[in-house]
């Protein structure tokens, strides 16, 4: 508020930058402050991530593996159903297009490919920010509004520490974990949809999968899903521990959660997807 | 023990103005004020939980610019006080045990089986006694303010600052809270600041009450000082007494 009027009052005394309002100052101070504010809980997860590694048996460790249960083991059914399903619509979508060609049955080379390096990865990227940023953000935005972050604070202790980091951990771990298991489960809703649909034969499908897929392009998605899951920890965190002390600030930190973290995601594999094309020597 | 010297803030959109506090070792010194009179933003500032627009405090020695504090500095002398936030806001997640071992284990004052002891060593002190996995939300509200009242006084502070600790007690669960509060104070010796807007804490034991209305301190003396006092919030505070 005291802003808008400041920035407004400098505007008209000065007569200068007749094309910046004060709302869009207003407007470009508070993206700048989110991404100072996203900096802060990156670089202090980050830090704390480090020292899990190097102390495992602390009073932290115990939240990582409630938060692996809750993010990570908790989302497997949903990836698995998902992935299925997603396999099964590639191989119609690919069949369909190929169709013309006569090559329908090449479907399955493109399937275990572009499953590993792009539709794995962003999927269960998808699922996990669909289904657990928005509680991340909620169940922090909740314990600020209820003061235990504020608690934490007064005992001298660093709330990303405590509340951040355990969850950022089991995240790394979970997505890329996810997101071999989604490869597998889309490869099996591919063969389904290959085999029992299109009636062809299993043996031609998995030598094609075979032959399409190198190590790389595993290694492609998952450095991908590391990269979406520091993405999702980090923004649904920051996200939820600035909530407002107000009606109805939880919910909409977790609404925002979910929308930058889906930005996030989408804007992340855009850039490794267009550094990999203009880099060619950058892709495995 | 602690000093706030000319403070004001929040930065940008002060609802303090010019707060003057001293408490020493050993004293009680009471803030009572309306609700919304900036009682727990006080509390906020004196923890550097918010940035101020000038002022200073110091706590036990160590002093700190309120309009201009790290972090870091904050966290090493928020060890030496401890603090009760309304409403308890102990960790959710975690036991209740868990809550009271933390600053132990956190600040390396303890191994863990030692902050264990000390924990379970708190809690009866306190007045509760709870199994080792029993969580916060298991508790009724008056246990949990014993719990809140054990984790402040985990690291032996030489200072505690109470907001607002019985607020939602019943009378009884009030009074035993009070009770349990000065027999420690008495035992170790702590500087205690409490805030609240219940006129009962006036007669408790308390050395000083400063009265805060509109984010200013209006009067502050001993209570039979207050008692004739003029000033109309004082006077509405404290001869409310009964009618609560």
């Amino acid at each position: 508020m005291s802003l808008h009027s400041d920035s407004g009052a400098l505007y008209r005394v000065t007569g200068t930058h007749p094309r910046v309002t004060a709302a869009d100052h207003g407007a470009i101070t508070r993206v700048g402050g989110r991404f100072v504010s996203r900096g802060r809980v990156a670089v202090g997860s980050l830090y704390w991530l480090a020292w899990l590694v190097a102390s495992p048996r602390s009073v932290v460790s115990g939240g990582v593996a409630r938060e692996m249960e809750s993010l990570g083991i908790g989302a497997l059914r949903l990836v698995a159903g998902a992935s299925i399903l997603v396999g099964l619509i590639g191989t119609f979508q690919l069949a369909y297009q190929l169709q013309p060609y006569g090559a329908e049955s090449m479907s399955a080379l493109a399937i275990g490919w572009f499953s590993t390096r792009e539709v794995g990865p962003v999927v269960v990227a998808l699922l996990v920010v669909t289904r657990s940023a928005s509680a991340v953000a909620g169940e922090l935005a909740a314990m600020g509004t209820n003061g235990e972050v504020d608690a934490l604070r007064a005992m001298g202790l660093d709330p990303v520490k405590y509340l951040v980091a355990p969850k950022l951990a089991a995240l790394l771990v979970a997505i890329p974990a996810l997101t071999i298991l989604a490869d597998g489960f889309i490869t099996l809703g591919g063969w389904i949809g290959s085999t029992v649909f299109l009636g062809f034969n299993s043996r031609v499908y998995l030598d094609q999968i075979r032959s399409s897929l190198a190590a790389s392009d595993i290694a492609t998605g998952v450095g991908k899903a590391v990269l979406f899951s520091l993405i999702i920890g980090i923004v649904a965190a920051d996200e939820g521990l600035n909530v407002e002390r107000r009606v109805g600030a939880i919910g909409e930190a977790a609404s925002r959660a979910v929308v930058y973290c889906l930005l996030g995601v989408l804007a992340a594999d855009t850039l490794v997807n267009a550094i990999f094309y203009f880099i060619p020597r950058l892709a495995f | 023990m602690l000093v706030v010297h000319d403070l004001t803030g929040p930065a940008g959109a002060p609802l303090l103005f010019d707060i003057d506090l001293c408490v020493a070792r050993g004293e009680t010194v009471l803030v009572i004020g309306p609700i919304q009179s900036g009682k727990s933003m006080l509390m906020r500032h004196i923890v550097g939980l918010e940035r101020a627009e000038r002022g200073t405090v110091t706590i036990d020695g160590g002093c700190f610019d309120a309009a201009d504090a790290h972090e870091a500095e904050l966290r090493q002398l928020r060890t030496r006080v401890g603090v009760m936030f309304e409403g308890s806001a102990l960790l959710r997640r975690i036991s209740v045990l868990a809550n009271v071992e933390l600053p132990l284990l956190e600040h390396g004052r303890a191994g863990s089986r030692e902050a264990r002891d000390v924990a379970r060593e708190l809690l009866v002190e306190v007045g509760v006694s709870v199994e080792d996995h029993l969580m916060p939300m298991q508790l009724d509200r008056a246990s949990q303010r014993r719990v809140a009242l054990a984790r402040a006084l985990a690291l032996r502070p030489p200072l505690l600052l109470l907001d607002e600790p019985t607020t939602g007690l019943d009378a009884v669960a009030a009074h035993a809270f009070d009770d349990t509060l000065y027999a420690l104070q008495r035992r170790d010796g702590f500087g205690l600041l409490l805030f609240s807007h219940e006129v009962r804490h006036a007669y408790g034991p308390a050395d000083e009450i400063d009265v805060l209305a509109d984010g200013r301190i209006v009067a502050r003396g001993t209570r039979d000082a207050l008692l004739g006092s003029d000033e109309p919030v004082v006077h509405q505070l404290l001869h409310r007494r009964g009618r609560e």
